[in-house]
């Protein structure tokens, strides 16, 4: 009898013990890294990054039945304070996936993504190595890259008479990415090119260059220069000394909501040539249009193009865990390759084969608004560019040969 | 070569010279004096563009009134910071000051963002200012060149404030011997505290002019401080004519730089610099004359 009991009992605290691990186990958050630009000039866009993936995280609600906890890291921009932080996330916080990386983040964690050995879903980042020859298993990307966008760019040309007879001029900041787009512009058929400057990374004053845009004749100014107070200056500038009234500035990946917001209507001499995002495509895609509506309610202001973008990062991370009923890394990038999800960006799923997400591109001008919406008073008209025309065949052939 | 464009880029050059010219003057007054090579002039060159747009929102009064007022509000702040950082260390070696000033710096722009945040603001030029004019077929921004006129008439007041004054004397007696100065009864202490502040000012005038053009954010400063250093070590450190002179050879090479090789302007700069200095080590104006 007595060792009845003290059986009976054992299994009693056992069960109790039991249940209060289950319980805890349920209770205990999803961590999530979000590694971005917390200080200096470039931080808008990481605010709006964070921002997204903040709006997101509370439309989705608990995932697996967990609640989800962001950890922020500053990244300065700086690929080794990406490494170090990154490494802290995973080995420190234990997080389950990281989000809200730029190019020169997920650049430098490509080199230590497999020791890092979670999903990486970057959302911001524009070099194609990443998911070209140099693509991971762990690294995702949902925005477009530098080559789907010179796809994107050529099409708007195609689409655009006074494009297609205007004389162009590339003016940009003197790195890779303005060659790029520079060579892209060239190789547009029968298009007349009159010319390029690439000015220094720390140049505030754009007055000489916009002097050769203007003693060449440009009629269109597409301008690869860095987003930001950079942009901001140039576009100004251009519209200071007149350049505006003779020239259409092509911007070559659009223009963040914030930097639309302080140019005003000055914003409205810019055509962007493949944005990333934009919110007005929720006037044909109710998914944006929810997103707006609970991004505006919770921050107070638009969502800005890096918000959508990561915000449909955060929401593929959150989607693949509840399809794999795990958050283990290997599970979760498995569901990621097979997901398919209604996005603010519009359904999306990554390349067969591959990280790149076959996600649209969004052409068209910066126009002012009927009325006010979400604060906003000008805003990118977006026409969106299928996938299926910037990035139509499977990784292997853009070469990218997943381990 | 096409004329039109050469005479464009020089005109470019000089208006970012006129600019040049208030912050390099500032910078150069300052090492004359005290020694001090002030790494935190960008920082109060921007800070006087925050200072501009408190005054206008703060108090509601327009352009040109907040233009005089805003550098009236960064004088005192930069006379504290030297009395409470540098002037303590000013019998030590000039790197003493040069990393103190450094360090100064990071904590200006770091208070610049807490208070008004780290995004950039655009200031349209004031009326009737925002139009461009023609200058031989050009369009040219009537603004930019209002505001190097401005630059020049400031910058000329400075001039003749060293030369024609009795403090300006004096200035130019602790520059020459400061033993000597203060021996002779100069307060010398209390009299570089005072250009100090007013060097200050300078480049908050500047950044509070340049606002309109070059935007405000909290590291507007840091170009303008690149360029100002290698105008000074061009002209001669402490020396004003040759860093007025270095002001306008640093403008119009990144201009016509900018104009003819874009992507070499930056080093077309350096290497005029280093030239000059291989066969002028203290400057082509020599080292430590203010006037």
């Amino acid at each position: 009898m007595r060792e009845l009991h003290v059986t009976m009992f054992g299994l009693l605290a056992a069960t109790l013990m039991a249940g209060a691990s289950g319980w805890a186990s349920a209770q205990e958050p999803i961590k999530i890294g979000v590694l971005t630009v917390r200080s200096g000039p470039a931080k808008p866009i990481g605010d709006d990054i964070l921002a997204g993936i903040e709006t997101a995280t509370r439309m989705y609600g608990p995932v697996l039945g967990r609640q989800v906890e962001l950890v922020v890291e500053e990244s300065l921009f700086n690929p080794q304070q990406a490494v170090t932080k990154a490494t802290k996330l995973v080995q420190q916080n234990q997080v389950a996936g990281i989000l809200g990386t730029s190019t020169i983040e997920t650049l430098a964690l490509l080199s230590v993504a497999d020791r890092l050995g979670v999903p990486i879903i970057t959302s911001n980042s524009g070099s194609a190595a990443i998911t070209r020859e140099r693509c991971n298993k762990w690294v995702f990307r949902t925005n477009a890259e530098d080559l789907m966008s010179v796809v994107s760019l050529q099409e708007l040309v195609k689409g655009t008479p006074r494009l297609q007879d205007a004389k162009w001029f590339t003016l940009g900041h003197d790195y890779p990415w303005s060659r790029l787009v520079a060579s892209s512009v060239k190789g547009v058929k029968n298009l007349k090119y009159v010319g390029e400057a690439f000015a220094p990374l720390d140049t505030t004053d754009w007055a000489p260059f916009i002097a050769q845009a203007r003693a060449a004749g440009a009629t269109a100014v597409i301008m690869p220069v860095t987003l930001g107070t950079p942009l901001l200056q140039f576009i100004q500038q251009a519209n200071e000394f007149g350049l505006t009234k003779d020239a259409v500035l092509v911007s070559p990946i659009g223009l963040p909501d914030w930097v639309v917001d302080k140019l005003g209507p000055t914003s409205t001499h810019v055509v962007s040539a493949g944005s990333w995002a934009a919110w007005r495509y929720e006037e044909s895609n109710p998914t944006t249009k929810a997103f707006n509506e609970a991004f505006y309610k919770e921050h107070g202001r638009v969502a800005g193009m890096q918000a959508l973008q990561s915000a449909s990062a955060a929401l593929m991370l959150y989607n693949a865990m509840t399809k794999a009923g795990s958050a283990e890394p290997p599970a979760v990038v498995g569901a990621l390759e097979t997901i398919e999800v209604q996005t603010p960006v519009g359904p999306l799923k990554f390349q067969p084969g591959g990280r790149q997400a076959l996600v649209p591109l969004f052409l068209g001008p910066y126009e002012k608004l009927d009325s006010p919406r979400y604060g906003a008073s000008f805003g990118q008209r977006a026409e969106a560019l299928p996938a299926s025309k910037s990035l139509p065949k499977p990784a292997s052939e853009y070469g990218c040969k997943l381990k | 070569m096409d004329l039109n464009f050469l005479f464009v880029s020089m005109l470019n050059g000089v208006v970012y010279g006129a600019f040049l010219l208030l912050t390099s003057l500032g910078l150069s007054l300052v090492f004359g004096l005290g020694r001090v090579v002030n790494f935190a002039h960008g920082a109060l060159y921007a800070l006087g563009g925050y200072a501009l747009l408190a005054v206008i929102r703060g108090a509601g009064v327009g352009y040109w009134p907040a233009l005089l007022l805003a550098p009236l509000l960064v004088v005192p702040i930069a006379i504290a910071i030297e009395r409470t950082t540098i002037h303590p260390i000013r019998h030590r070696s000039d790197i003493y000051t040069l990393l103190v000033t450094f360090g100064i710096s990071f904590v200006i722009i770091g208070a610049i963002e807490y208070v008004w945040g780290t995004g950039t603001t655009l200031l349209k030029p004031p009326q009737p200012f925002v139009s461009t004019v023609d200058i031989f077929g050009n369009q040219y921004p009537l603004y930019r060149l209002v505001a190097a006129g401005v630059s020049l008439l400031v910058s000329a007041g400075v001039f003749a404030v060293i030369q024609l004054t009795p403090v300006g004397l004096r200035i130019r007696a602790i520059t020459d011997d400061p033993g000597m100065a203060e021996a002779l009864g100069v307060n010398t202490k209390w009299l570089l505290t005072l250009v100090f502040g007013c060097a200050a000012g300078l480049a908050a005038f500047a950044g509070a002019l340049g606002a309109p053009i070059f935007a405000i954010h909290p590291e507007m400063g840091m170009s303008i401080l690149l360029d100002s250093f290698l105008a000074v070590i061009l002209g001669g450190l402490g020396n004003l004519p040759g860093s007025a002179i270095g002001a306008f050879v640093v403008a119009l090479t990144k201009s016509i730089g900018g104009g003819y090789i874009a992507d070499w302007s930056t080093a077309v700069l350096f290497g005029v610099v280093a030239i000059a200095l291989i066969f002028r080590p203290t400057g082509v104006f020599g080292r430590g004359r203010v006037a």
